[in-house]
């Protein structure tokens, strides 16, 4: 390991250690200050998630306030990013339970439940992809493949997490990991092909 | 070269950068002689590439209101903190004044006891009453109290 990335490693265990006492004294300013620097980052995660851009926004809101509400339990081990994920993994499965009795894994044989196309139902997700036609239809093929996969891929392509912290977030051993991205990566793929075609 | 190679090797294309330096070696070696598998990583590439360059921007609504219920939740969330606090140094007092006034009162029951002549089941009876008495109009006025702010922030809610 060469100099930088030592000192860089030390700096960001002791940004996630700072962290962790901030939210152990529920600091105000230190919570404002992580919704600012995650904002852009938690929200695309959940609205690949969640595939609806207003469930994205309450599920981003309830995933701070459970931050609040249990930042004693991050204890600054790992990058706080990866708990942060799990909070709103969480969440969102509570709520698609709640909502229907199925979970992240069910949605994979649910044609029914997947995530709708963007252009038909959910338009508002997409209104800020839509800009460009790439990203319009990189998006539609997304939401297309199974949310596990889809998670999976936005989780190590978007978010550039590591495979071991894609596990701890979605709680799948690191085999699964690497199957759902090759997986996920293909399907995704063969998708655009057949939309270019 | 068999399916499984060109399996093991587009797996490992899928990793990007959390490949082993064995396994760089051997994807290297594989991709120089692997035309279908060197077309793959350049289409996998770009995919990449493509998905990174999707932007979903967070508004300046959605930041401002989530840290205002954050604030207004950590504010309620201390309070009660405090209130808990302030209720359990209040449970340790009585606990403690009890635990040194109970041998006192009860002398003193079995003194007037004895001076009004009633039986020792009356005077227990009496220092019984009268030690959980207090107890007793507590909790009802607390009751009554939940009752009244529950009513009450219910009411002022609607809004």
């Amino acid at each position: 390991m060469n100099a930088a990335a030592y000192f860089l490693m030390i700096d960001m265990e002791s940004e996630a250690r700072a962290i962790a006492r901030g939210l152990r004294r529920r600091d105000p300013q230190l919570l404002d200050r992580l919704i600012e620097q995650y904002q852009h980052r938690l929200l695309r995660y959940l609205l690949y998630l969640a595939g609806n851009r207003e469930l994205a926004e309450d599920l981003f809101q309830e995933t701070w306030l459970r931050v609040l509400e249990r930042g004693h339990q991050y204890d600054g081990g790992h990058e706080f990013v990866t708990w942060l994920y799990a909070i709103a993994r969480n969440l969102t499965i509570d709520y698609l339970r709640k909502k229907r009795p199925v979970s992240l894994d069910g949605l994979m044989e649910d044609e029914e439940h997947t995530p709708a196309e963007p252009a038909d139902t959910q338009p508002l997700a997409w209104e800020i992809v839509a800009q460009h036609e790439q990203a319009e239809r990189i998006s539609a093929a997304l939401v297309g493949i199974p949310a596990d996969y889809r998670e999976t891929v936005v989780l190590r392509f978007q978010e550039g997490l590591a495979l071991d912290e894609i596990a701890t977030v979605t709680g799948a051993p690191v085999g699964t990991v690497k199957s759902r991205l090759y997986r996920g990566l293909n399907m995704l793929m063969s998708r655009l092909k057949g939309a270019q075609a | 070269m068999t399916r499984d190679t060109h399996d093991e090797a587009r797996e490992l294309i899928t990793l990007g950068d959390a490949l082993s330096d064995a396994q760089q070696i051997w994807l290297r070696h594989h991709l120089e002689e692997c035309v279908s598998c060197r077309d793959y990583a350049e289409g996998a590439a770009q995919m990449v590439r493509a998905l990174r360059s999707l932007s979903v921007v967070a508004d300046a609504r959605l930041v401002r209101t989530t840290q205002m219920r954050v604030r207004f939740h950590a504010a309620r969330l201390r309070e009660t903190r405090e209130r808990m606090w302030l209720v359990g140094m209040a449970c340790l007092g009585v606990g403690l004044t009890a635990t040194l006034t109970l041998p006192l009162l009860w002398r003193l029951f079995a003194w007037m006891g004895e001076q009004a002549g009633v039986s020792t089941l009356v005077w227990q009876a009496g220092f019984l009453f009268f030690f959980i008495a207090p107890a007793l109009v507590v909790s009802v006025v607390l009751l009554a109290r939940g009752n009244h702010v529950n009513s009450h922030g219910q009411g002022s809610r609607q809004w």
